[in-house]
C-alpha cells in the first residue's frame, strides 16, 4: 500500500511549483542574502538551498518514483529544520532581484510558510502570538482599539469624511506616534483635508501574511474587508500610508485576500508629497543646517513595489539636507533585518542585520539615517545603539519633512 | 529501405577491427527509433512534471487544484495577464531576456558568456541536427529537392563553429566547477550531471566527426570506427538532450523562460 506524502501542496500555485524546478543554482541569491550573511553563512539559510530542499520534498512526494512506488517519507526532524530555515528570512526580496531565472522567491517563502503553518510546523517562536493579538485586539501590541486615538493632539484636524484617508497603521498610532503626529500635521499644514478610520482601523495583517498565518481564522481577509469598507465609508478616493508595511499589504495583499481591486488609489506618503512638491505647494520654513542624510530603502516600499524615487525627491527638496547615498541602494539595498517576522521571531538575527546596515550608512558619515518605514526605523535605531553610533540620528522622512516645514513635534510622547 | 544517416561512410567499407560495423551502421530507421524512444521518455517526463505542477492552485490563496494538467497552463496564462505592482515588463523584453539572458549578464558577465556559449551552441547544433534529419526525411520520401550530402556539406562550417562555441562554454563551466571556490563548494550531482552529459556529447561529437573525416587532429584513427562512434554520439545526444531533460537540471531550458514570462521579467 502506498503511503501518504509527507508534505502537501497547500498554498502553492501551479506556477510556483514550476518555479521550484527553474533554479539553476547559480548562487547569486546566496551572495546577496542578508540573513545568510548575518547568521554566519549556515547552508540552510541560503535561498538556493531552500528551493532545492522543497523541490526534493516535492519529488519525494509527487515525482516519478513516488508515482511508481509511493511517496518517500521525509523525516519530521528534517521538516522542522527546514521550517526554522524558511523562517530565518526577512522576505526582503533581494534574492528575487538577483535571481537569474526571475523566480518570485518572496512568494515562494511565504507559500512555504503558509504550508508549514497548516502542517503544524510554523510559525516560528513569538510569531505565533500575531494571530491571537491581531484577532483579539485588532493590533499586534495588545492595545485597546480606542487607544488608536490617543496620539491625536488637539490641533490636528481630522475630517469625518474626505477624499484623502490616512491609514495610520498600528505602529505609528500605538508606538511610534511621532510618525503619526508628523504625517497628520504635515497634511494639515498643507491644507489637505483627510479622514482616518480611528478605532475602527484594524491591523493591515502584513505580519500574518509574511509569516504564513493569513488564513488562520480568516483574520487577515476580515481585517482587509473591514479596513477597505471603512475607507469607502469615509469617502476615500486616495489612501495614504506612512508605513511601508501597511502600504505593501494594501497594495498587494489586500486585493488578493479580497479577490478584488481596491476602490481607491493607494499611495505612500512620499509619493503623495512628491506630487505636491512638483506643484510647488510646500513652503519650507525651517531649513536644516547643512546636514548629510543617507536614505535606506524599505524593502516593502522599494523592491516589493518599486517606489524608489519619491523618497529621494522629498529629501532632495528639503533645504539644508544633502543626500549621500550608501553603496547598496534601491533594488540592491541591504535589508534592515526587521521584516518577515524576523524581528519578532529571531530578534538577535534582526539586530545583526541592522548592525550591518548601520555600518553601510556610517561608511558615508551621515548626520541622519533616514527611511520611510517605522519598522526600519526601529530596527536601524537598535542597530545604531548596538554599534554605539550615538551621534547618528535615525529618522523617518515624514518627520524630517515636518521639521523643515516648521512643524513642532516636541509635544509628542511616544508609547 | 536503409539509408546512411550522415555517417559519411560508403557501404563497402570493411571492418579490419572485427567490430560489428555493418550492424552498427547508423540508418535512418535506427535514428527514427531512437529519436522516438527519446521523445517518448521526454513526453512521459514532462507529463509527470506537468501533473506535479498542476497539483498547485490556480491562484493565490485558492485550494489546490484537482490535478488536471490544464491547471498549470491556466495559472500561467492568468499570472502573465495579471496586474503587476511596480515591477513587470512587456512580453517582447521578456522574450529578449530569455533568449539573451540579460538577467545573468547583469549579475556576472563571465557566467553569462559561459551560459550563452553553451545555450547558443547547444540550440544551434540541435536545430541543425533537426534540419539534417528533415532533409533526409524529405529525400527518403522521394522529393529530391535537396541532396542530404550537399546539405551536410552546407552545414559543415556552422556545425564546426557552434561546436567550438559549445566547447568553449563547457570548458569555462568545468573550469568554474573545479577552480572557482564558490562554484566548486556548492556543486552537487544535480549540477555535475548536466555538465558531464554535455561534455560527453561534445567530445563524442568531435571524435565521431574527426574519424569520419579522417581529420581527427592527425591521430590517424581508422575510419571504420566512424559508424559506432557516430552511433554512440547520436544515442548519447538523444538521451541527454531530449530524454533526460524532464528529469534533470536541463529542465531549466524549459521552465526558465516560463518563469520569466510568469513574473514579467522578474523584479
Amino acid at each position: 500500500m502506498k503511503g501518504e506524502p509527507s508534505i502537501t501542496v497547500n498554498n502553492f500555485t501551479a506556477v510556483q511549483l514550476m518555479e521550484l524546478d527553474a533554479c539553476v543554482r547559480c548562487g547569486e541569491c546566496v551572495e546577496w542574502c542578508p540573513t545568510y550573511d548575518a547568521a554566519g553563512k549556515p547552508a540552510g539559510l541560503a535561498p538556493r538551498d531552500k528551493i532545492l530542499r522543497w523541490s526534493k520534498y516535492m519529488n519525494k512526494s509527487y515525482g516519478l518514483r513516488a508515482r511508481l512506488f509511493g511517496p518517500k517519507a521525509i523525516p519530521e526532524e528534517e521538516i522542522e529544520e527546514f521550517k526554522n530555515d524558511v523562517y530565518g528570512c526577512t522576505t526582503c526580496a533581494m534574492c528575487a532581484t538577483v535571481c537569474e531565472m526571475a523566480i518570485n522567491t518572496v512568494e515562494l517563502w511565504e507559500s512555504m510558510r503558509s504550508n508549514l503553518v497548516k502542517r503544524g510546523n510554523g510559525p516560528y517562536g513569538k510569531q505565533g502570538m500575531f494571530v491571537k493579538l491581531i484577532g483579539e485586539y485588532k493590533n499586534p501590541y495588545m492595545e485597546d482599539p480606542k487607544n488608536r486615538l490617543n496620539w491625536i493632539p488637539d490641533d490636528v484636524k481630522i475630517a469625518d469624511k474626505a477624499d484623502i484617508v490616512y491609514f495610520g497603521g498600528c505602529t505609528a498610532e500605538l508606538k511610534q506616534t511621532k510618525l503619526a503626529f508628523a504625517t497628520a500635521r504635515v497634511l494639515n499644514k498643507l491644507g489637505i483635508e483627510f479622514a482616518m478610520l480611528g478605532e475602527d482601523e484594524v491591523c493591515c495583517c502584513s505580519a500574518l501574511v509574511r509569516t504564513g498565518q493569513y488564513e488562520i481564522e480568516d483574520i487577515a481577509r476580515k481585517a482587509a474587508r473591514q479596513n477597505v469598507d471603512g475607507m469607502v465609508a469615509k469617502g476615500a478616493k486616495t489612501v495614504v500610508y506612512a508605513c511601508a508595511g501597511c502600504f505593501r499589504a494594501s497594495l498587494v495583499d489586500w486585493p488578493r485576500l479580497l479577490g478584488e481591486e481596491l476602490p481607491f488609489k493607494v499611495m505612500h506618503i512620499t509619493e503623495f508629497l512628491e506630487g505636491l512638491i512638483k506643484e510647488g505647494k510646500l513652503q519650507w520654513e525651517k531649513p536644516f543646517d547643512n546636514l548629510t542624510v543617507t536614505y535606506h530603502d524599505p524593502c516593502h516600499l522599494g523592491r516589493h513595489v518599486g517606489v524608489f524615487e519619491p523618497p529621494r525627491s522629498v529629501i532632495n527638496a528639503i533645504p539644508g539636507l544633502n543626500l549621500k547615498e550608501m553603496d547598496r541602494i534601491k533594488a540592491h539595498q541591504r535589508c534592515c533585518g526587521a521584516g518577515g517576522g524576523v524581528k519578532a521571531g529571531l530578534p538577535d538575527l534582526a539586530l545583526k542585520i541592522a548592525e550591518t546596515r548601520v555600518q553601510d550608512a556610517l561608511a558615508k558619515s551621515p548626520d541622519i539615517l533616514s527611511s520611510a518605514c517605522p519598522f526600519c526605523k526601529r530596527n536601524l535605531s537598535d542597530g545604531r545603539d548596538s554599534v554605539g553610533a550615538k551621534e547618528l540620528v535615525v529618522e523617518d522622512i515624514i518627520v524630517l519633512t515636518a521639521e523643515a516645514l516648521g512643524i513642532r513635534l516636541d509635544d509628542c510622547v511616544e508609547g | 529501405m536503409s539509408m546512411e544517416y550522415y555517417s559519411g561512410l560508403s557501404a563497402d567499407v570493411t571492418n579490419s577491427f572485427g567490430m560489428l560495423t555493418e550492424s552498427m551502421r547508423i540508418t535512418f530507421a535506427a535514428v527514427m527509433i531512437m529519436a522516438t524512444i527519446a521523445i517518448a521518455i521526454f513526453m512521459i517526463g514532462m507529463y509527470i512534471n506537468l501533473k506535479k505542477w498542476s497539483l498547485g492552485s490556480e491562484g493565490y490563496g485558492l485550494a489546490p487544484s484537482n490535478g488536471s494538467i490544464f491547471t498549470f497552463p491556466k495559472t500561467l496564462a492568468y499570472q502573465m495577464s495579471a496586474k503587476g505592482h511596480g515591477h513587470g515588463q512587456g512580453i517582447i523584453a521578456t522574450l529578449i531576456d530569455a533568449a539573451f539572458q540579460r538577467r545573468a549578464l547583469r549579475r556576472s558577465p563571465g557566467r553569462w558568456l559561459m551560459h550563452l556559449a553553451i545555450f547558443g551552441g547547444w540550440i544551434a547544433l540541435c536545430i541543425m541536427s533537426i534540419g539534417m534529419f528533415v532533409v533526409e526525411l524529405i529525400y527518403l520520401a522521394g522529393v529530391h529537392v535537396l541532396d542530404p550530402a550537399v546539405f551536410r556539406e552546407m552545414l559543415s562550417l556552422p556545425n564546426d563553429i557552434f561546436s567550438y562555441i559549445l566547447l568553449v562554454g563547457i570548458i569555462i563551466a568545468i573550469y568554474r566547477r573545479l577552480f572557482v571556490a564558490r562554484a566548486r563548494n556548492s556543486t552537487i550531482a544535480f549540477d555535475s550531471g548536466l555538465l558531464i552529459g554535455l561534455t560527453i556529447i561534445v567530445v563524442t561529437g568531435f571524435i565521431a566527426d574527426g574519424i569520419r573525416n579522417g581529420t581527427f587532429w592527425g591521430l590517424g584513427m581508422h575510419s571504420e570506427l566512424a559508424p559506432p562512434a557516430s552511433l554512440f554520439h547520436v544515442v548519447i545526444s538523444l538521451l541527454f538532450c531530449i530524454a533526460y531533460i524532464p528529469f534533470s537540471k536541463y529542465m531549466h531550458m524549459i521552465v526558465g523562460p516560463l518563469t520569466l514570462m510568469a513574473n514579467k521579467g522578474g523584479e
